[in-house]
């Protein structure tokens, strides 16, 4: 089975985002960038069926600039077999990198494509159905498994109290929550099998794709509003008295028992 | 501006978001609410059928909850239809053809005003506009799904271990969150006791949900659930930057934790400086207390 996953470079979960001079983007100085926590994840899923099945490939692609080349250094360290990049310094709307990536997934037929369910620095959750409507293809969101079954595959889809399973018949496209594993860190051998490898580059004129679809304009960015100094209470051996000071704070002067 | 409302049910009733998005709706234009018939969401069917249904209205703008299944139809709708899209927006204004929206990117860490061109989907955060007390239930119209993708079908549904009936984190007002702090899922019986004098859900850090102490959909933080209730209450977690991102909008937060200086207290309201095994227990009959007295 083979395996193709879209990933995104973003802010490393780590930095604490700040608003440019700008004031509607953000401060990119000296921040670290990594893959999308959730295209990680797809990652990591894709790798546990290459763990269970050796013949099992699996590739990575992402639309970004030259620095996204990082990005998928780092998943073919971690194990992925081929990466793809598609070359663009401009941010495209959601729609037309869905087009470039599908261009991508008509080239190389994978039977599964993965995208994280939003990438963490735009949040929409876009990118993944868009590819599946630009291939005609049925999508699963919110997955946290994926199982071969007969001719096709098994899809554990997490909702409000437990997992709807899917059965689809291949190709199909989920959207990825959680692996069963935590991602895995790239082994020293993987790291060194991958500044070998060659990371092909495509252009969006040679795919036949341009900017064309609606595009959002940020007008403001603004950090999300500081807390006040809150009131700290020493435990000092009377959990009674720091309990009962604490629910009547929440009581009287915070109102919310 | 002609605005399309999409209706979510649960156990046969509307759920709120629908009710906070149709009430809020009617301030920017004539509104039309409709809802999907189906028992199961699918995205191909579903997503058909608003389609459809967005285009013979003459609807400019679409408006659903942003709930799991909102966002995932939301998306796949507005990719059919080649239609802007805007997920978890916390607010929106209908400025001339013009729409605005604000909704939180890079997990919660930013806040941003965006000019998204009509005609456009947009999903809306359950919570985000308050349901006014005399809002009238919004008359709903069916719409039937449209073709299911014959690569793709329902199989079954596996429920979670120890799911029991407490009140989803999305849209409970209260929530009572344990990190590595307890020690043992043994210990969630403690927490479980606190959630229940509260009226609240219970909650997790990544590291409780990783070790498997409690089921995935606990988890609240970046690479879980935002969450935005009245009192948020930390017991055990030392908040990293990645949890902080999906609870440091709650109202008012009480953070438990035996380290002075652990960082969930730079966000706390209330903070406690001690033993949680110690405090917890006795916060739970205070809470009681408090509440047979109200
Ligand atoms: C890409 C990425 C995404 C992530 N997403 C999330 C996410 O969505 N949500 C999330 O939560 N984390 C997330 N994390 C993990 C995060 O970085 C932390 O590792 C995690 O939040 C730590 O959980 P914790 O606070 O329970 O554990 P710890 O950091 O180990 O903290 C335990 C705390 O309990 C306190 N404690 C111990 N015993 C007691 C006691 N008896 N009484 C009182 N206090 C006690 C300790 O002082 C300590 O502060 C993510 C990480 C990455 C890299
Ligand atoms: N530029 C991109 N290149 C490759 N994949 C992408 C890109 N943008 C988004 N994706 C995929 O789509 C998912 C959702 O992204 P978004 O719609 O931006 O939230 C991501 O987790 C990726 O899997």
């Amino acid at each position: 089975m083979r395996f193709l996953v879209c990933l995104k470079q973003v802010p490393d979960s780590t930095v604490r985002v700040k608003v440019g001079s700008d004031g509607r983007s953000i401060a990119t100085e000296g921040i670290t960038w990594s893959i999308s926590p959730y295209d990680e994840y797809a990652i990591e899923l894709a790798l546990e069926r290459k763990d269970a099945d050796a013949s099992t490939g699996v590739s990575v692609v992402t639309v970004g600039g030259a620095r996204a080349r990082d990005a998928l250094r780092q998943a073919l360290a971690m194990g992925c077999d081929d990466a793809t990049l598609v070359m663009s310094e401009q941010e495209l709307p959601a729609l037309d990198a869905a087009k470039a990536l599908a261009k991508v997934v008509g080239e190389l037929k994978p039977d599964v494509v993965l995208c994280g369910k939003q990438a963490s620095d735009d949040d929409q959750g876009l990118v993944g159905p868009a590819l599946a409507e630009a291939l005609g293809w049925p999508h699963v969101g919110m997955l946290t498994k994926l199982v071969p079954a007969g001719d096709g595959v098994e899809l554990w889809r997490e909702i409000e109290g437990g997992h709807e399973v899917w059965k689809a018949k291949t190709p199909v496209l989920g959207l990825v929550h959680k692996s069963e594993k935590e991602p895995r860190y790239p082994s020293l051998p993987g790291i060194m099998k991958a500044k070998k490898k060659e990371i092909p580059e495509k252009d969006l004129e040679s795919l036949g794709v341009s900017a064309s679809a609606p595009r959002l304009e940020i007008l403001a960015m603004e950090p999300p509003p500081a807390r006040g100094q809150g009131k700290i209470f020493k435990l000092d051996g009377d959990a009674k008295g720091v309990a009962a000071q604490v629910a009547k704070a929440l009581h009287e002067e915070a109102k919310v028992i | 501006m002609k605005i399309l409302v999409i209706a979510e049910s649960k156990d046969g009733e509307l759920r709120r978001v629908t009710r906070e998005v149709a009430a809020k709706a009617a301030s920017f234009g004539e509104v039309e609410v409709v809802g999907v018939k189906g028992e199961r969401y699918s995205p191909v069917a579903w997503s058909a059928a608003v389609a459809d249904k967005a285009k013979s209205s003459g609807a400019q703008l679409v408006l659903l909850g942003a709930t799991l299944n909102g966002r995932d139809l939301g998306a796949r709708t507005a990719a059919k239809l080649g239609w802007a899209y805007a997920a978890d927006c916390t607010d929106v204004a209908v400025k001339g053809d013009a729409i605005e929206v604000r909704r939180p990117m890079y997990a919660g860490k930013i806040r941003a005003t965006v000019k998204v061109p009509a005609p456009a989907v947009v999903s809306i955060r359950p919570g985000a506009w308050t349901l006014p007390a005399d809002a009238a239930a919004p008359s709903v119209s069916e719409i039937a799904a449209g073709a299911e993708s014959d690569r793709l079908s329902f199989d079954r549904f596996q429920a979670a271990a120890g799911g029991g009936d407490r009140v989803t984190l999305a849209e409970a007002r209260a929530i009572v969150s344990g990190g590595r702090g307890l020690k043992g899922p043994e210990n969630w019986k403690m927490v479980e006791a606190l959630a229940d004098a509260l009226g609240a859900a219970t909650g997790a850090s990544r590291a409780v949900t990783d070790a498997g102490w409690r089921p995935n959909e606990e988890q609240v933080g970046q690479t879980g659930k935002t969450v935005t209730p009245d009192l948020y209450v930390a017991l055990g977690i030392s908040g990293a930057i990645q949890h902080l991102a999906g609870m440091t909008s709650s109202k008012v937060i009480v953070a438990v934790n035996k380290d002075p200086d652990a960082d969930i207290f730079k966000i706390a309201d209330y903070g406690v400086v001690g033993d949680l095994f110690e405090f917890v227990p006795a916060f739970t009959e205070a809470v009681k207390r408090v509440k047979s007295q109200a």
